[in-house]
């Protein structure tokens, strides 16, 4: 049991440390500004592997914004190197060097005298693109992004709602398809509801694209969510811990990571496990809104399920229905029940899925795919077989921590 | 009634008309220089914190100076005529082109240049293709003012010799209280108002031809 365990712990911190190739080195990065005593950032060093969401997280005031900054150099080092995929960009052009780093900030700066179009083809206009090829690329983003072209092309950023806004910030970024993304609180000034919402279809997106992202933010749930690799930061960027938010939930290096991690450690676990990667209840009982009521009720009576879950012709969830609501001939399908609440996809987090639950007061998360289409259902007791999984395996690598210590002594 | 004659009067029409036509001379000359050395300035203005406070400071003493007595000072040097008078007048309208261009480029939204940066804009597609289209409504409010500003002090022009629609109101002041100079003071009054009233109809459609859809109050 505890050689199992003493490999998997292993294996586990072996891949924090070895993380694959670099994209962004910052050696001994410093920024002092004119008149004040102390280094707003103080060297930094770090490494963000290729394809990877670093997240810059600490107290206000401890020199993110100006770490990332200093990244496309729209705030200039006093010293040090930056080097991107191993040139060294520290002299290099800085307009050259941001048409190849894509920038989003929390303010989101959409030019607000240029369409939408316009603004997402920026970049490509800087690169010279020719006409054709920027317009198709501006509806694909536009697509990726979520907004539909032909709606949005055409409009200008202040007839679009905050979320829609900072939707259209992202495609600009990734207009020229750049490895690196900088961004700074992006999701920060967006009510809660839609900023899960964004964080979720960004992290989707990012399983595609696997650009190398640096992402600040000073909240240490959204860097949990977030991030392959968090770096806390204390004053003047001081590197407090950089690993990732297993090892900084499980091992917070000092007291400083361990106050600003701050209580219900477990609970923020919840938001480190997916909901693709627990085991959904997938027999539920389902019928199509246009099946004949009499075949949909017989199957609910014959089956051991007290509840049946309608889908629309292309499989999305639409109500949970009941016995008595398959009787009545009153109302259509599409009318009877209850609505189908409490939907998340599968790069949701448990959290995610409890939250949805208890806003929704429904005992389960119907769980569906990008398209909205029907993969399963989550319930309440998966998500505490989840909770209990990973207190065994914290329980088993604290055991396996007891066990090693006798040999730290002897070695010592 | 007197003044529907004078109105009236076919030779007093001819005259308002081609005073018109200098006055609107004397009017877009001196703006449309003004225009491009205040933009000038104000952008120098904005760039730069040392050359800003010594900049607006002379375009605001400018306009203090007592017109009448800025178109005496330009006669010994240039003459008698339009000459002194444009002159004058443009440094007039220096202010608020100035001003409102410096404001109007402090105006746009700091997220706004930033990101322009962060895409890897130069400063002077940046100048171009950001800031002067977003400061734009500002400093086309500075211009219609210092166009009706000049409407106005163009008037005074005719006392140092200059053509415009200040030669019927001094004609009619010099010939007080003979029969007919009030209609004389009136008539020009009456143009110059009427003039205003025309430029601001133009800034209004320039304004809606130039200012961006996305930014249109
Ligand atoms: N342009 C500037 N001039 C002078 N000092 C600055 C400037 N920008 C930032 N600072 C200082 O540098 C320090 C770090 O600022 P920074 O903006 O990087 O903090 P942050 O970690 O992003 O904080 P927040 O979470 O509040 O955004 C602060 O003490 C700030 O006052
Ligand atoms: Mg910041």
């Amino acid at each position: 049991m505890s050689d199992v365990t003493n490999s998997d712990t292993t294996s586990h911190l072996g891949e924090a440390a070895e993380p694959g190739e670099t994209m962004i080195e910052l050696q001994e990065l410093t920024k002092r500004f004119p008149g004040q005593e102390a280094p707003a950032v103080d060297r930094l060093s770090l490494k963000i592997p290729k394809g990877e969401i670093v997240v810059f997280v600490g107290p206000s005031g401890c020199g993110k914004t100006t770490s990332l900054k200093m990244i496309n150099r729209i705030i200039e080092p006093s010293s040090g190197h930056i080097i991107i995929d191993n040139e060294d960009v520290t002299t290099i052009d800085p307009n050259q060097l941001r048409r190849r780093i894509g920038y989003v900030i929390q303010q989101i700066g959409l030019f607000p005298h240029m369409r939408i179009g316009d603004n997402v083809a920026t970049v490509p206009n800087l690169l010279g693109w020719d006409k054709e090829r920027t317009r198709e690329r501006v509806d694909e983003l536009l697509d990726v992004v979520g907004l539909d072209p032909r709606t949005y092309r055409e409009r200008f950023p202040r007839e679009l709602s905050g979320g829609q806004r900072q939707r259209v910030g992202v495609a600009r970024a990734l207009a020229a398809d750049p490895p690196v993304l900088l961004m700074d609180e992006p999701f920060g000034a967006i009510d809660p509801i839609t900023r899960n919402r964004l964080q979720n279809e960004f992290l989707r997106l990012q399983g595609e694209l696997q650009k190398t992202i640096a992402f600040v933010t000073h909240d240490i749930d959204e860097a949990i969510k977030m991030g392959d690799r968090i770096a806390i930061l204390q004053e003047g960027a001081k590197l407090a811990q950089f690993a990732t938010p297993e090892e900084i939930l499980t091992n917070p290096a000092n007291e400083f990571v361990q106050d600003f991690v701050g209580t219900g450690a477990t609970l923020k676990r919840l938001k480190l496990t997916r909901v693709r990667e627990v085991e959904l209840t997938d027999d539920a009982l389902t019928g199509r809104e246009d099946e004949d009521r009499e075949t949909l009720r017989r199957r609910l009576a014959e089956s051991d399920w007290t509840a049946m879950l309608l889908l629309d012709r292309e499989e999305r969830p639409i109500r949970w229905l009941r016995t008595p609501d398959l009787r009545q001939q009153q109302r259509p399908l599409t009318e009877a029940g209850l609505p189908a609440r409490a939907i998340v996809e599968p790069q949701a987090t448990l959290s995610d899925a409890l939250e949805e639950m208890l806003l929704g007061s429904a005992g389960v998360a119907i769980v569906t795919d990008g398209r909205g289409r029907f993969q399963g259902l989550l319930d309440v007791d998966d998500i505490i077989l989840a909770i209990q999984t990973m207190r065994d395996t914290e329980a088993e690598f604290y055991r396996a921590a007891k066990l090693s210590d006798p040999d730290d002594e002897v070695s010592a | 009634m007197a003044f529907l004659e004078y109105l009236s009067d076919p030779s007093t029409q001819r005259e308002l008309i081609s005073q018109t036509l200098d006055h609107i001379y004397l009017t877009a000359v001196p703006v449309a220089i003004a225009v491009v050395l205040g933009l000038g300035l104000g952008i120098l203005a904005h760039r730069s914190p040392q050359l800003r406070s010594p900049i607006l400071s002379v375009v605001s003493t400018l306009l203090t100076i007592p017109s009448l007595a800025l178109f005496a000072i330009m006669i010994p040097i240039i003459g008698i005529g339009a000459g002194p008078a444009i002159v004058a007048l443009t440094l007039y309208a220096l202010l608020p082109i100035v001003r409102n261009t410096v404001s109007g480029l402090f105006s746009v939204d700091n997220a706004v240049i930033e990101s322009a940066k962060g895409m890897g804009m130069s400063a002077t597609k940046r100048l171009w293709k950001i800031e002067l289209p977003n400061a734009w409504p500002v400093m086309l409010a500075g211009i219609r003012v210092a166009t009706l500003l000049t409407v106005g002090i163009a008037a005074i022009a005719a006392l140092v010799g200059g053509p415009g629609l200040g030669q019927e109101i001094f004609t009619g002041i010099r010939r007080i209280p003979a029969s007919g100079s009030l209609e004389s003071l009136l008539g020009g009054t009456l143009f110059i108002i009427l003039l205003a009233v025309l430029f601001d109809l133009l800034y209004l459609a320039i304004g809606r031809v130039t200012i961006p859809r996305g930014i249109r109050e």
